[in-house]
């Protein structure tokens, strides 16, 4: 007997015995959505200030999000061909590339990719490999600026997920990579970003 | 006297070890509560409804896990199973063999401690790096993890210090941005050169399947970025139906495990990376591992099955905040490692037949369970296995006088009568079997035994009736 007719036959074999069996529950729409989600308003600025909640630094234009780069220590920029609009402003700042590779991973400080869309009641950010093919340039630099449609931000976690773009790689990202594994205390940047940003256009 | 091994650890637990993982326990179980009550008007029913799409699924696991293995396999994955540790173990061992690796980078993974993969993994030749911060420092210190979702819950900024300097990752330096900074530096070597990632998964939904993963660090999404080969290591009671299932279980495992309403990084993943795409895995493979989960789910146990690993049972347990989580000797500690672990233990059930008795039964641990286990039952019910199985049980005293003495009348009512000499004796001073610790700190109230009965006779009489049997 195979492992797989093995393991089929032991769980049939413990659920035959049951007189019955638990119904797949409905879920009612909204179910889990957060109590204030209803009367939150407008789902830009509730993305904006649920994001920010989350440690997610927003712009609301490109120029606030050179103006803050400016001033970042930042060696070397990352901006993909399909953000290209982007490149003429941010060259005047420091050097920018279009190209993203293992070797120069130490040297590319922020990146920019776009996202697929958002979610406001999370203030959370979806990528996925058709939106953000180079998945390294989303996650290796300190900096990722993730360029957000605002026509493109769901509503809800649930909406979502009843959303889900026919892609096998889909990251939600809820603000920077952090960690409290060191005696609870909490530091930003463990292995992805130190610091996420959001550019909403 | 014998004591219950949990006792004689706490005992011995390092008090400064013991008020780090209280402080902490507590903290997360406030923030839990905190952000449930902002969020949700009312979060029982919510955990209760999670309850119900956890326990219909395992009530129909061959059809969900059928599902699963067809969604993944339909979007370009490989499906494996393993039937005991080894299997599992061997599955991944072959299948990295066979593509000629011996670098890989993992990320956190109950299901891996549990079969013991990083052992087996190093046996072979293969050299595999935990990627998770907590579980790196774990790896080093040739350690045991003590929390399921925090794993050095147990070790000071001193103690990680001295390991980083041991394993030359720089002077003893102890502040927690730069021990943060330096794992950042040395894992981005390890991912770049890893050619395998391995993952286990949160969830697998059965109609998609695509493999659910939360991490705060961003480490399971580091090892699925420059690899070439992912191999996901899953319990088969992961599986849930749908996404929309995953609606109310994100919602509830984010805020109950560490209090946040969302992990950072939730992934979803079905298949290798696309024709065309520049970056991901060419190879997905999906290994569903039993080990003794099919006879769980044939015990009268089988609610366990519907853990989703918040790990919130051990933040709120009196008993785990005392001894930390290498006092429940398994790799599932708290109250769901009491029940899991003797259970997942097959016939070395009787070594850890002693867990389930290290409760108060107090059932903290079922009410803030997101997905509504009966944990205080599921315990006493493997307490009467352990009876049934004549376990010896140290430290707890035989019953057998009592039972003489509560099944013969006679000797009862006798029993009754010369108790009040008990009012006499110096207790204190006396050498009292079992009792003698108790004794000292407290005084017994005046025996007033026997009175029941002759209550008893005399309530009859007054209401007319038969005194009738009174034995």
């Amino acid at each position: 007997m195979s492992a797989r007719e093995k393991i089929f036959a032991d769980i049939k074999a413990a659920l035959d015995p049951l007189p019955e069996r638990v119904p797949r529950p409905t879920l009612p729409r909204g179910v889990a959505d957060a109590q204030w989600l209803a009367g939150a308003g407008e789902s830009t600025d509730l993305f904006s200030q649920r994001a920010t909640a989350a440690g997610t630094v927003c712009f609301s234009s490109a120029t606030d999000c050179l103006k803050w780069l400016s001033e970042q220590q930042v060696r070397k920029i990352y901006i993909p061909d399909e953000l290209s609009d982007l490149a003429p402003s941010f060259s005047q700042i420091t050097e920018v590339t279009n190209l993203y590779s293992r070797d120069q991973v130490d040297q590319i400080d922020a990146a920019f990719t776009s996202a697929a869309g958002g979610i406001a009641e999370s203030g959370t950010i979806i990528l996925t490999d058709e939106s953000t093919p180079d998945r390294l340039a989303a996650l290796a630099p300190w900096i990722h600026i993730a360029v957000l449609r605002m026509d493109r931000i769901h509503r809800s976690i649930e909406d979502a997920l009843a959303t889900m773009p026919d892609d096998p790689n889909i990251i939600w990202v809820t603000g920077p990579s952090k960690t409290a594994d060191v005696e609870g205390i909490l530091i930003q940047g463990v292995h992805g970003p130190g610091i996420q940003g959001c550019l909403l256009v | 006297m014998a004591k219950q091994l949990i006792d004689t650890y706490v005992r011995d637990l390092d008090p400064s070890v013991q008020a780090a993982v209280h402080r902490s326990t507590a903290s997360t179980t406030d923030k839990r509560h905190v952000l449930l009550g902002a969020d949700f008007a009312d979060a029982d029913s919510l955990r209760k409804l999670a309850g119900a799409i956890r326990e219909h699924t395992i009530e129909h696991l061959d059809t969900y896990l059928a599902q699963a293995e067809e969604s993944l396999t339909r979007c370009g994955a490989k499906v494996h199973y393993a039937v005991t540790e080894e299997d599992a173990c061997r599955a991944v061992s072959d299948i990295l063999k066979a593509n000629g690796i011996t670098k890989v980078v993992k990320s956190k993974s109950m299901v891996s401690e549990e079969v013991h993969l990083n052992d087996h993994l190093a046996a072979e030749g293969i050299e595999s790096i935990e990627s998770d911060l907590g579980e790196y420092i774990v790896q080093i210190d040739g350690d045991h993890p003590s929390h399921i979702v925090r794993p050095i819950i147990h070790k000071t900024r001193g103690d990680i210090a001295r390991s980083f300097e041991r394993e030359g990752l720089g002077d003893y330096n102890d502040d927690p941005e730069t021990i943060t900074r330096r794992a950042r530096k040395f894992m981005r070597g390890k991912y770049l050169a890893a050619e395998a990632g391995i993952t286990g998964a949160n969830f697998v939904t059965a109609d998609t399947g695509r493999l659910v993963l939360v991490t705060n660090e961003g480490n399971s999404r580091f090892c699925l970025a420059p690899t070439r080969i992912h191999i996901a290591l899953i319990g088969i009671e992961k599986v849930v139906p749908s996404e929309a299932d995953l609606a109310v279980l994100l919602n509830l495992l984010g805020r109950s495990a560490t209090g946040q309403q969302l992990t950072v990084y939730t992934e979803f993943i079905n298949g290798p990376r696309r024709k065309g795409q520049p970056s991901g895995p060419e190879e997905m493979h999906v290994i569903f591992v039993d080990n003794r989960r099919t006879e769980v789910l044939a015990s009268d146990c089988k609610e366990i099955l519907r853990c989703i690993r918040c790990g919130a049972c051990l933040n709120v347990c009196p008993v785990y905040r005392q001894g930390s989580g290498h006092a429940y000797r398994s790799v599932y500690p708290g109250p769901v490692g009491a029940v899991l672990s003797p259970l997942l233990a097959g016939d070395k059930f009787k070594e850890l037949a002693d867990l389930p008795k290290a409760s108060s039964l107090c059932g903290a641990c079922n009410e803030v369970c997101p997905v509504d286990i009966p944990i205080p039952d599921l315990l006493l019910r493997l307490r009467h296995r352990a009876h049934e199985e004549h376990v010896p049980s140290p430290g707890t005293p035989p019953m057998e006088g009592f039972a003489l003495l509560g099944s013969h009348p006679l000797i009862w009512r006798t029993a009754m009568t010369f108790g009040a000499a008990k009012d006499y004796l110096p207790l204190d001073k006396m050498p009292v079997p079992y009792l003698g610790p108790w004794l000292k700190t407290r005084t017994l109230p005046k025996w007033r035994g026997g009175k029941f009965r002759s209550w008893m006779k005399s309530r009859k009489v007054r209401e007319g009736r038969q005194g009738g049997d009174d034995q």
